[in-house]
């Protein structure tokens, strides 16, 4: 219990709903004490000119300036993070790529045991697209949607042996092989 | 300047990215910087990338790798030149068939002449042309013949995308005996003809969209 912890009636008589006629005899001298420290407050009104000046300086400050130097770093940030985000999400668009065209690609390997074709369109990735067996007489084939453009490429057998498409023509591949070319 | 300057960094981790666990370091390092130089002259960047990592899938070595790209490189400088030579604000799409059709044999001067002698055609045909003039040439038609062939079947007002039917029939006239540069002189003549006059009766028109397959 604190120090000035009341009686509820003296704290009714100090709220001003009794007088202290109304208490108890035995609370008498409680209410009197009560009501003798509450006239010592000082009830004048606290003076705070400072705070609604400066509030009101800072509600009518006229915006700062943004500054000029920092106005290109701003905008080349923004468009880094434009391009960061461009390059981030979403499918890579092939250039030039329409409707998906169907390709059916064929490969008499006999003696093969594995066989996938890989060129410009699946990153020249020899897992990517593998042929199947189609019969027992040594045709693979593999059935892929492609963009229309040009296309190069060429068949992988047993994962080593990069092979052109006899069916079509092909083009130097730099490497001192041949490419080759499809285009749709 | 500065924005520039970004792009072409986001470019350079683009490239980056791209190649990575997919090339050596020492042909990542090199593409990067020819790919941000391109990039820097308006050209494309993805046969670029696409060389490095073919040469990587076919287990060639760095050095050959990096060569190799380095010709790109150059085939793409020179294929912006004859487009520029031909009156085309080219864009990087253009560019690259370009390349592409220099690569298989077709000479600068042939895409300059090629594009001089199109109409007011949009981009996306200069590509569609460019790839089949470059796979004519890739077929043994010679490059002069090769762009003859492409400019006469435009004249011929059928759509564009009948452009790619034009190698399976000079393949098909090499099948009957013709030489590639034959083939390609008859169908261009044939083309001219039927500018001139229209197609003549009964005869079957060429498919109006390219075959679906390689192998049809």
């Amino acid at each position: 219990m604190s120090e000035y912890d009341f009686h509820p009636l003296v704290k009714q008589l100090l709220d001003g709903d009794i007088t202290i006629a109304d208490l108890p005899a035995e609370l008498r001298a409680e209410g009197e004490e009560a009501l003798r420290l509450l006239a010592a407050v000082d009830r004048s009104p606290v003076a705070l000119p400072a705070i609604p000046q400066r509030v009101m300086r800072a509600l009518t400050r006229p915006p700062q300036r943004f500054p000029r130097w920092l106005l290109a770093p701003a905008l080349a940030l923004a468009a880094a993070l434009v391009l960061w985000l461009g390059r981030s999400h979403g499918p890579m668009a092939t250039p030039g790529s329409e409707a998906a065209i169907t390709v059916h690609f064929v490969l008499s390997a006999p003696g093969a045991r594995a066989v996938s074709v890989a060129g410009t369109f699946n990153q020249w990735d020899p897992r990517a697209s593998p042929l199947v067996r189609a019969g027992a007489n040594g045709m693979w084939t593999a059935t892929l949607k492609l963009p229309a453009g040009q296309h190069q490429y060429a068949f992988v057998v047993d994962g080593v042996r990069w092979v052109p498409d006899p069916a079509a023509p092909a083009v130097d591949d730099g490497y001192g092989r041949r490419n080759s070319v499809l285009t749709l | 300047m500065i924005l520039t300057v970004l792009a072409l960094l986001g470019m350079q981790q683009g490239i980056a990215d791209r190649l990575s666990g997919r090339v050596p370091a020492d042909v990542g390092a090199v593409v990067e910087s020819l790919g941000t130089s391109a990039a820097a002259r308006g050209l494309p960047i993805d046969p670029l990338i696409q060389k490095a990592i073919e040469g990587s899938a076919k287990g060639v070595p760095s050095a050959r790798v990096i060569a190799a790209v380095r010709l790109v490189a150059m085939q793409l400088d020179t294929a912006a030149a004859a487009l520029r030579a031909g009156g085309m604000i080219s864009d990087t799409l253009a560019i690259a068939a370009g390349a592409f059709a220099i690569n298989a044999g077709m000479d600068a001067g042939d895409i300059t002449n090629l594009l001089m002698r199109r109409g007011g055609q949009t981009t996306v045909n200069v590509r569609l042309e460019l790839n089949v003039a470059g796979t004519l040439v890739a077929i043994g038609v010679p490059s002069a013949e090769a762009a003859d062939l492409v400019s006469a079947s435009l004249q011929t007002g059928r759509p564009a995308t009948d452009l790619l039917s034009l190698p399976s029939l000079v393949q098909g006239e090499v099948a009957r005996g013709a030489t590639p540069a034959q083939a390609a002189a008859g169908l261009a003549r044939a083309a001219a003809a039927q500018a001139r006059h229209g197609p003549p009766p009964g005869r079957p028109q060429p498919p109006p969209h390219p075959p679906s397959s390689p192998h049809p």
